[in-house]
């Protein structure tokens, strides 16, 4: 038991891989056993990732479970595993929503079965790879390869301009990866420069001192590969194109897992790394995060398409992350990360709804259903939880995150709070606009008439995102225990980092209003 | 072991001899296979003379292992083997053992003489492994004349074939004007200099840097000669200026021998460049890190946006290794310990990658399932799984994609270019690679994610076209059959595929498989080799 908690990171980094592994010798007929295997491996690698949960150490801000091998004597970098609060949740996260759209594929993954469950199996390990890699190559190379995978998942088994949507999202995720790879390295030799030895260590590199309009060349290059992941308003327009044309289980890890890099990104290395320039650039990150929250409501409201209105959505609730994370104080933070976890699982959750319709009708036009309510009641009692949860409803998930963030942000940025604010009643107007003219009113289509409801199956795919909703909405305690003493620590860093800034601003009158 | 060195210690012509051992078993072998001709049936030449080449490389690993500690001076100080030649010739060496390995199974279906094509292979491969040791401008000339000799006419083997012809003699009136730049370059230098040996010629730069008095049309016979010589030896880095050659001569020679030009000759120019810019260029006369900096920059520009427009596969790969000479150059650039020794990473990398991509093409085309064209490797993903996931891999450690070694060959470059503080040419070369992503990606969009119901079609017009133009081997009636029957045959198809694809070309796809993981996930190693190989640059 000691070693398998010595070396637990390593072993649920590669436990899918290996799966992945053992699937390659199974025959590519036989689908149902395949399906079924990878399902049961995904299960298993998320009951692994619990005993992560369960020696969790709750009361530090440490990092746990650390493991670490030289990998490359020559650059410094070494192969570093290590978790806090925050990457905790993130791994669980991962773990359970793979399963979950693994579960969710049975019925719309018709063909190359093998590859699909090869490629989510391969694409889970460089997603738990990038969140407990304490090593910045390490992280870059977990980082990167993860594109290849999704973009097969969307260019393979995606619908519609799925070439062009796989395409456009490499390259989006690409260029900005490449720019943030010129930031890493930088630091590295600035790092290599100060105190004559090569490192990759993250830990080390905090210590960096890098000179102030270096620093805020270097964030922006950074910023730049982290906003497109988010996405942050200008750099947001692969996602709707990604989201919609992917199969529901690429839209589910999508939204689940993949926009997360982003924000675990600016928490983990851009923030320390760069604290003054994170400061300084602060304002004009809110004013991007508060675009994005209202545009991406805005444009919710209009969409036709089912799954575009839910990418926008994204948008939508990634701002609000955005603007807890660079609100900076301990409580909107806290909220930041715990709307990181809500958001996986509400807009996850919306995904699959929004596919088991497709599956149903093979459209995601509101405009063709109508009324569904009175065929398949299961369908619609769970799927308006679902919906309730993304609006933030007190008593479920979003609620609390949201909740937090703008307490939090509110004492130091009023007007941006303020209209952060109304991206909630947007929600409300075009969630719940959504749901009364897909589940509610009079059936119009005729084809509506034989809506089946959920199978056992389905109703398994969703249940655990359900209970989560309802245990988060109510006794959030569990998650903010252990996310609290990194944020705290976290914000503790840029609070010291606040004197030096404050020096700066009065030199050179930046930002005086 | 038997240490050949300190049994020679003190002959002097024993110890030049030894200096080019590995290149002498090489020439050794290449007469053997022309004298094994005359005595065969032909039959059986082709068999025998390829066995042979690839006993005479493994002769020349085996004495390159023996002396890999030693430095051998010979012939005066025109040649030297040193440790930096044993990372270079195990490169030039791994890229001919890997052209061998493919040409069996390409030559086998074409109707061309086969014993001397083996001896021009080994031959070229030697003279790359003398220009990579010369350390004197007249052995760089000759040196690099025997290899483009060889090289022209590797170019124009497919005697039939007007294409390759064609590029023959491209790359022959290119060439000889650049090998004449290369002299008239070394004339000058000669002339401002008095010296040959690039390390005496080192000397002097540095005396006369301090010296007011040095003659003023001295110093403009200088500048002369060093662009003079840059111009030579970027022709054969294909360089942007000077690559017009490339994409002709790679579309038209035989594929094998495409992958020994643009690996193996690549490598030997790089070599005696590094040599070249280490000694001479050393000490920035006459700002030549700024003419070598936009170079770089037009290089890999050009080189993309060249290679986003081809439709034929090969002319992207051509185009596309304009590009990685542009990325390999930044290395140079960035110089010093670490800039040096991630070019040689990057080289060595470069070599896997290039010969792994290659030889995927070649086992396309042997089985008359592709032509070059890439529309023809529409939906190939699915009916030859393992190949399609293989060449995906080297078409993404080509794009810089990590858990490759094209990652790690460019974070290594790149990294020492910002060491050395050129932060914008690193910006530039990253926004390069993200737009160069996008024409591989192209191609794993074509095997992968084009339209299964329209490439049934498409596959069996060019299947026709080419079984009309080469000899199809028995296999291949099975193969197209299959192809016939659509995607449900699959296991079947790709069993077939394997089985008629000669052995060797698999063994080699491998080995190129294995060390662009090794290298992307592991390269320690070959770092700490390519390490210690460049400290003996400055140690003479």
């Amino acid at each position: 038991m000691s070693i398998f908690l010595k070396y637990i990171l390593s072993i649920i980094i590669f436990f899918p891989l290996l799966s992945a592994l053992i699937l390659v010798f199974v025959n590519k007929k036989a689908e149902g056993l395949l399906r079924n295997l990878a399902t049961v491996l995904s299960l298993a690698e998320f009951a692994i990732s619990l005993f992560l949960f369960i020696y969790f150490k709750s009361n530090t801000y440490e990092f746990q479970f650390i493991e670490r091998f030289s990998w490359i004597r020559e650059f410094g970098a070494s192969y570093f595993l290590g978790i806090d609060g925050v990457s905790l949740f993130m791994i669980l996260l991962t773990t359970l929503m793979t399963f979950v759209s693994l579960l969710s594929s049975y019925k719309y993954i018709k063909d190359h079965v093998k590859e699909f469950v090869i490629l989510m199996l391969v694409l889970e390990t460089f997603m738990l790879g990038t969140f407990a890699s304490l090593d910045v190559l390490l992280f870059y190379l977990f980082w990167e390869f993860m594109l290849i995978p999704m973009y097969f998942i969307i260019g393979m088994w995606g619908s519609g301009r799925r070439i062009y949507s796989a395409v456009k999202f490499v390259l989006y995720t690409l260029a900005g990866s490449l720019i943030m790879l010129f930031g890493l390295i930088t630091i590295f030799i600035l790092h290599y420069n100060q105190t004559g030895n090569f490192t990759f260590n993250l830990l080390k590199l905090y210590n960096t001192n890098i000179p102030l309009t270096l620093q805020i060349v270097l964030f922006i290059a950074i910023f730049l590969g982290f906003a497109v992941k988010v996405p942050v308003f200008p750099f947001h327009t692969w996602l709707p194109d990604a989201h919609t044309e992917a199969p529901t289980a690429g839209s589910v890890i999508l939204a689940g897992v993949l926009l997360k890099f982003g924000v675990y990104g600016f928490f983990r290395f851009a923030i320390p790394l760069m604290p003054e320039a994170a400061l300084i650039l602060t304002p004009i990150i809110l004013v991007l995060a508060v675009i994005s929250i209202i545009y991406g409501a805005l444009v919710s409201i209009v969409q036709k398409d089912l799954k575009r209105l839910v990418a926008f959505s994204s948008v939508s609730h990634m701002g609000f992350i955005m603007l807890g994370l660079f609100a900076m104080t301990a409580v909107s933070v806290d909220g930041s990360v715990l709307q990181m976890i809500n958001h996986g699982i509400s807009t996850g959750a919306l995904f699959l709804f929004v596919g088991m319709l497709y599956e149903r009708r093979h459209t995601r036009l509101i405009a063709d259903f109508g009324g569904l309510a009175k065929k398949a009641p299961i369908f619609a009692a769970l799927f308006m939880i679902a919906v309730l949860s993304s609006v933030g409803l007190p008593g479920l998930n979003g609620f609390v995150g949201e909740f937090l963030i703008l307490v939090g942000s509110f004492k130091q940025y009023t007007i941006f709070t303020i209209f952060a604010t109304s991206g909630i009643i947007f929600a409300a107007v075009y969630l719940l606009w959504m749901f009364q003219r897909v589940m509610f009113q009079d059936i119009t289509n005729q084809k509506n008439e034989d809506f089946k409801d959920m199978t056992l199956r389905e109703i398994m795919t969703v249940l655990p995102l359900i209970f989560l909703m309802f245990f988060i909405g109510l006794y959030p305690d569990v998650f903010l225990s252990r996310i609290n003493p990194t944020v705290v620590h976290f914000v503790n860093i840029i609070e010291h980092n606040k004197y030096a800034y404050n020096l700066i601003k009065a030199k050179m009158g930046l930002f005086n209003a | 072991m038997l240490d050949l060195a300190q049994i020679y210690n003190g002959y002097y012509l024993e110890k030049s001899l030894l200096s080019v051992m590995p290149e002498a078993v090489l020439i050794v072998f290449a007469f053997l296979i022309l004298l094994a001709g005359l005595f065969n049936n032909p039959s059986k030449n082709s068999v025998n003379s390829y066995y042979l080449a690839l006993i005479g490389v493994a002769f020349s690993f085996l004495y390159l292992f023996m002396l890999s500690d030693h430095t051998i001076k010979g012939f005066y100080g025109s040649i030297v083997f040193d440790k930096f030649d044993v990372f270079l010739f195990t490169a030039i060496l791994l890229s001919g053992f890997l052209t061998i390995l493919m040409s069996k199974n390409y030559f086998d279906t074409r109707s061309v003489l086969i014993p001397e094509y083996y001896s021009l292979v080994l031959f070229s491969v030697s003279a790359m492994m003398l220009l990579v040791s010369s350390i004197n401008l007249i052995m760089i000339f000759l040196s690099i004349e025997f290899m483009s000799i060889c090289a022209y006419i590797l170019t124009g083997y497919l005697k039939g074939e007007s294409r390759s012809t064609e590029a023959a003699m491209k790359y022959f009136v290119l060439g000889t004007f650049a090998s004449a730049f290369l002299l008239f370059g070394s004339v000058f230098i000669y002339a401002a200099t008095g010296h040959l040996s690039l390390y005496k010629i080192h000397n002097f730069i540095f005396e006369q840097n301090y010296n007011a008095h040095y003659a003023y049309n001295l110093h403009t016979f200088l500048a002369i000669g060093l662009i003079l010589l840059l111009v030579g030896l970027a022709f054969k880095m294909s360089l942007f200026p000077f690559h017009a050659w490339t994409p002709d001569s790679y579309d038209g020679a035989p594929t094998p021998v495409t992958n020994l030009m643009a690996t193996g000759i690549k490598i030997a120019a790089f070599g005696v460049f590094i040599r070249v810019f280490t000694s001479i260029y050393s000490f920035n006369v006459f700002n030549f890190y700024n003419i070598l900096w936009i170079l770089a920059i037009l290089t890999m520009t050009f080189g993309n946006f060249a290679a986003l427009l081809q439709t034929d596969l090969k002319r992207l790969i051509a185009y596309s290794s304009i590009a990685q000479a542009g990325y390999i150059l930044i290395g140079v650039i960035a110089g010093g310990y670490y800039g040096i020794s991630g070019t040689l990473f990057y080289l060595l990398a470069y070599v896997f990658m290039t010969a792994g991509a290659f030889a995927i093409i070649i086992m396309f085309e042997n089985l008359n399932l592709a032509s070059v064209n890439i529309k023809s490797y529409s939906g190939l993903g699915y009916k030859y799984p393992l190949a399609g996931a293989a060449f995906s891999f080297f078409l993404l450690s080509l794009a810089g994609i990590p858990v490759t070694a094209g990652f790690m060959g460019k974070f290594f470059v790149f990294s020492a270019a910002i060491k050395s503080g050129y932060y914008w040419l690193v910006v530039i070369a990253l926004l390069n690679s993200a737009f160069a992503a996008y024409y591989y990606i192209k191609i794993i969009v074509k095997m992968y994610m084009s339209d299964n119901n329209n490439n049934g079609g498409q596959l069996n017009l060019s299947n026709g076209r080419n079984s009309i133009i080469i000899n199809a081997v028995n296999t291949n009636k099975d193969s197209q059959s299959y192809a016939d029957n659509g995607s449900g045959k699959t296991a079947l198809t790709e069993a077939v595929s394997l089985k008629s694809a000669a052995p060797a070309l698999i063994i080699a796809i491998i080995i190129c498989l294995i060390f662009t993981l090794i290298l992307g996930i592991f390269p320690q190693p070959v770092i700490s080799f390519a390490s210690r190989s460049v400290t003996s640059l400055w140690s003479i």
